[in-house]
């Protein structure tokens, strides 16, 4: 499994990303940078490249990281691990995925707490229709919300 | 400028607006209208062993009741006029966008996890950050692989080459148009907020082979040409400037 279309996220989606629009935008964040991190096959690889971005967080101090994800089911698998790595350091977490009816988390664990589900078919399935189930500004608001929120806690 | 903020980069997104497309015979951007040619494709098939046929067509605004095969992208064509990749200037279209569609030679469509192909106004959710807008202007790039080849990441990639190719004959005519002709003019900077919380954005992104992967950082915004892909570097993380990320570092190949 991996990225149906109606979540997945066209070049021109990245162009004019509003999850980056809004973060950038605040005025009390310091947005340090976007970081992608790939989702292999194995997963050996998958905890590896997990664990390097959650030790590049860690390395930068940051405050708070929001991660988002264009893929559900097998992705979930890198997704889980990726949060716990970065939840694991004390770096609070919140993440945005497609979940709806059809994309529960095949895997999850206590730092998957705030995410915010980007379905937006009435079914709740991969409905493959393109840009359907993909994040929006409000998507972002309620992300960044909860990630101020978690801030806060620490 | 505020004075908790350090300035680091500035990028300046010039939009020129297109109200009309045309097929013609060359490249022209002039008073809101694009003129397209498709006279490039005779040179890539020749020279692309993956792909069989290239199709072009311009599909008007509200005009979405027809067939399409599987959406593979949607491509905003945008270019470096000055500087390089999250500096420096940008020029971008509104009004019109690349949407790359594809099938093989035996009919079967050119997708990973699911496909989109269907009558395209129930298959397109319009006005989506990812997606065109209903008053614009999509320019759809059919490409037939030869048989058994959208499976094969190199057929995919070369699919990903030859739009690239034709949207960059169109650049080389947008870098050239009125620099004070532009419809918005947005000035972006990557910034370091003293003293405010330090938030980093993480993106997951596919990275397996065909129709799963990414690529980064090409040459020209939203382009394919100099560009890295996330499955060759090993999928590991890749750190981008906000103003990188948002002048089309990653070119979506899902």
């Amino acid at each position: 499994m991996g990225i149906g279309p109606s979540t997945k996220e066209t070049t021109l989606h990245h162009f004019r990303d509003p999850l980056l629009d809004l973060v950038d935008k605040d005025e009390d964040i310091d947005l340090v940078g976007i970081m992608i991190v790939g989702t292999p096959q194995h997963n050996e690889e998958k905890y590896f490249v997990g664990k390097r971005a959650a030790a590049w967080l860690e390395a930068m101090r940051v405050d708070g990281a929001i991660i988002s994800v264009d893929g559900w089911g097998n992705s979930h698998v890198d997704y889980a691990n990726t949060i716990e790595e970065i939840g694991s350091r004390g770096i609070p977490v919140v993440g945005l995925s497609f979940v709806g009816k059809q994309g529960n988390f095949v895997v999850k664990n206590q730092y998957m707490d705030t995410i915010v589900d980007f379905n937006k078919s009435l079914q709740g399935i991969e409905t493959e229709v393109v840009g359907e189930n993909t994040p929006d500004y409000l998507d972002a608001k309620k992300a960044l919300a909860l990630l101020k929120l978690k801030m806060r806690e620490v | 400028m505020k004075t908790d903020e350090r300035i680091l980069r500035r990028l300046v997104i010039k939009t020129y607006h297109i109200e009309d497309v045309v097929l013609g015979n060359r490249i022209l951007i002039s008073n809101r209208r694009l003129q397209i040619s498709a006279g490039i494709f005779d040179k890539i098939l020749t020279k692309f062993n993956h792909i069989q046929d290239i199709a072009i067509e311009i599909i008007p605004p509200k005009a979405h009741d027809r067939w399409t095969n599987s959406i593979m992208d949607i491509i905003p064509i945008s270019t470096k006029v000055l500087g390089k990749l999250g500096e420096g200037i940008t020029h971008t279209l509104t009004g019109v966008y690349v949407m790359m569609t594809g099938i093989d030679g035996a009919g079967n469509q050119v997708a990973e996890f699911g496909s989109s192909e269907g009558v395209l106004k129930e298959k397109l959710y319009l006005n989506r950050a990812g997606t065109p807008a209903e008053d614009d202007y999509i320019i759809s790039l059919n490409l037939t692989l030869k048989e058994g080849q959208g499976t094969n990441r190199a057929a995919i990639l070369e699919a990903h080459r030859a739009c690239d190719l034709f949207v960059q004959e169109i650049r080389d005519k947008l870098k050239k148009v009125d620099a004070r002709g532009y419809t918005e003019k947005h000035e972006f900077f990557d910034k370091i907020r003293m003293n405010r919380k330090r938030v980093a954005i993480v993106k997951q992104v596919a990275g397996q082979g065909a129709m799963y992967d990414n690529l980064i950082l090409p040459q020209e915004p939203s382009g394919f040409a100099g560009g890295r892909s996330i499955i060759d570097l090993g999928n590991v993380p890749i750190l981008l400037t906000p103003n990188e990320y948002r002048d089309g570092a990653l070119r979506a190949m899902t």
